[in-house]
């Protein structure tokens, strides 16, 4: 027997389980935001962003498929479900901090979403972007999940909606400082809800690592515009295309 | 810790039911979110247990989106001849979605003096 044919054993065994996926995932995470951390948080150090990198140089490497990398990582991946309920609390916190503002922020919701998709689906037409590319743009700005579920009432596909929804998530979380600088935006309850409602989770994270209210209002933000969003874009979708 | 998560599980199953049973368009998680919200406003607090577990989640809200953010980069060979469009669609509408929606809440009246 060939000292190298157990090695080949163990990693036979290892890449069939979901224990690789999930290593591979948390590693790849705790690195992102350990880099996020040591440079004080900065916009740019995306610790998601640094995250995906590696995966996916990681798994290209080993040529595992997608599908399969995700068969273990889908225990991470199921989470976001239960991390969504949780975002309860966060609103529940800032429930007080609410009361006369609902106007306002039912108003920013309204305008902020319908720019979102009249942007970008307008810009991907313009530019030459397939009714494919334009029908995804249509959920991107709504929380992953909820934005795949659109996808599939709007006959768009529900993968390509999600891609759009992460890089949006990504994006948002990178350029939410300078735009909210720019605008002299000073309240976090504010700073918080326009993030949220852009960039829903991956915002919301951001958020919460800078202040508090922001993510609570972040938070707000998200799961409100999930809601409107779930109902409002089939409808939306129906005047566009 | 596990009663925590139980809970919150809980919500989560109750709002998928509630979802499929009625059809309606919004996810199971959203409805148990609306449903905790509930929960916690009838209640007047946040319970130990839940607060364990939902800030543990919140915390690393970004680490759950990693699994389905790698498609993106297995996309990557399909976007490419769209990358220019969809590059500048996306950044343009996420740029423009956080201007629009920050200056209604700031030019609100009242939206200036309350912090």
């Amino acid at each position: 027997m060939t000292p190298a044919l157990p090695i080949a054993e163990i990693w036979v065994y290892l890449a069939g389980s979901p224990l690789f996926a999930l290593l591979l995932t948390l590693a790849a995470y705790e690195a992102g935001a350990t880099i996020y951390e040591r440079v004080n948080r900065h916009p740019f150090a995306n610790p998601v962003a640094i995250a995906v990198l590696i995966v996916a140089v990681g798994i290209s490497l080993i040529d595992m498929p997608y599908a399969k990398y995700f068969e273990g990582a889908q225990f991470i991946h199921f989470l976001l479900g239960t991390a969504t309920v949780a975002l309860a609390v966060p609103i529940y916190q800032c429930w007080s901090a609410l009361r006369g503002k609902v106007l306002p922020l039912a108003m920013s919701l309204l305008c902020g979403g319908t720019v979102s998709i009249l942007s970008a689906v307008g810009i991907a037409r313009l530019l030459g972007a397939d009714v494919t590319i334009q029908k995804a743009m249509m959920a991107k700005s709504v929380t992953a999940p909820i934005a795949m579920g659109v996808a599939e009432r709007i006959s768009a596909s529900p993968t390509l909606t999600a891609v759009f929804a992460v890089t949006t998530g990504i994006m948002g979380a990178i350029v939410a400082r300078y735009v909210l600088d720019a605008l002299r935006m000073q309240a976090w309850w504010q700073r918080g809800f326009a993030i949220g409602l852009a960039a829903h989770g991956i915002g919301t994270s951001r958020a919460l690592s800078i202040h508090a209210e922001a993510g609570a209002f972040s938070g707000l933000a998200m799961g409100m515009h999930g809601v409107a969003g779930a109902v409002l874009i089939p409808l939306l979708a129906n005047i566009i295309f | 810790m596990i009663r925590g998560l139980i809970i919150l599980l809980g919500f989560q199953g109750a709002g998928e039911i509630i979802s499929r049973l009625f059809s309606l368009p919004v996810p199971g998680p959203v409805i148990g979110l609306v449903l905790l919200l509930v929960f916690l406003i009838r209640r007047g607090k946040v319970d130990a247990p839940i607060d364990t577990v939902a800030s543990a989640l919140t915390k690393h809200l970004g680490l759950l989106f990693v699994p389905a953010a790698v498609g993106v980069v297995m996309f990557w060979p399909q976007l490419r001849t769209h990358l220019w469009a969809v590059g500048v669609a996306l950044l343009v509408s996420v740029v423009a979605t956080i201007a629009v929606s920050a200056a209604i809440l700031r030019f609100w009246p009242g939206g200036k003096s309350s912090s």
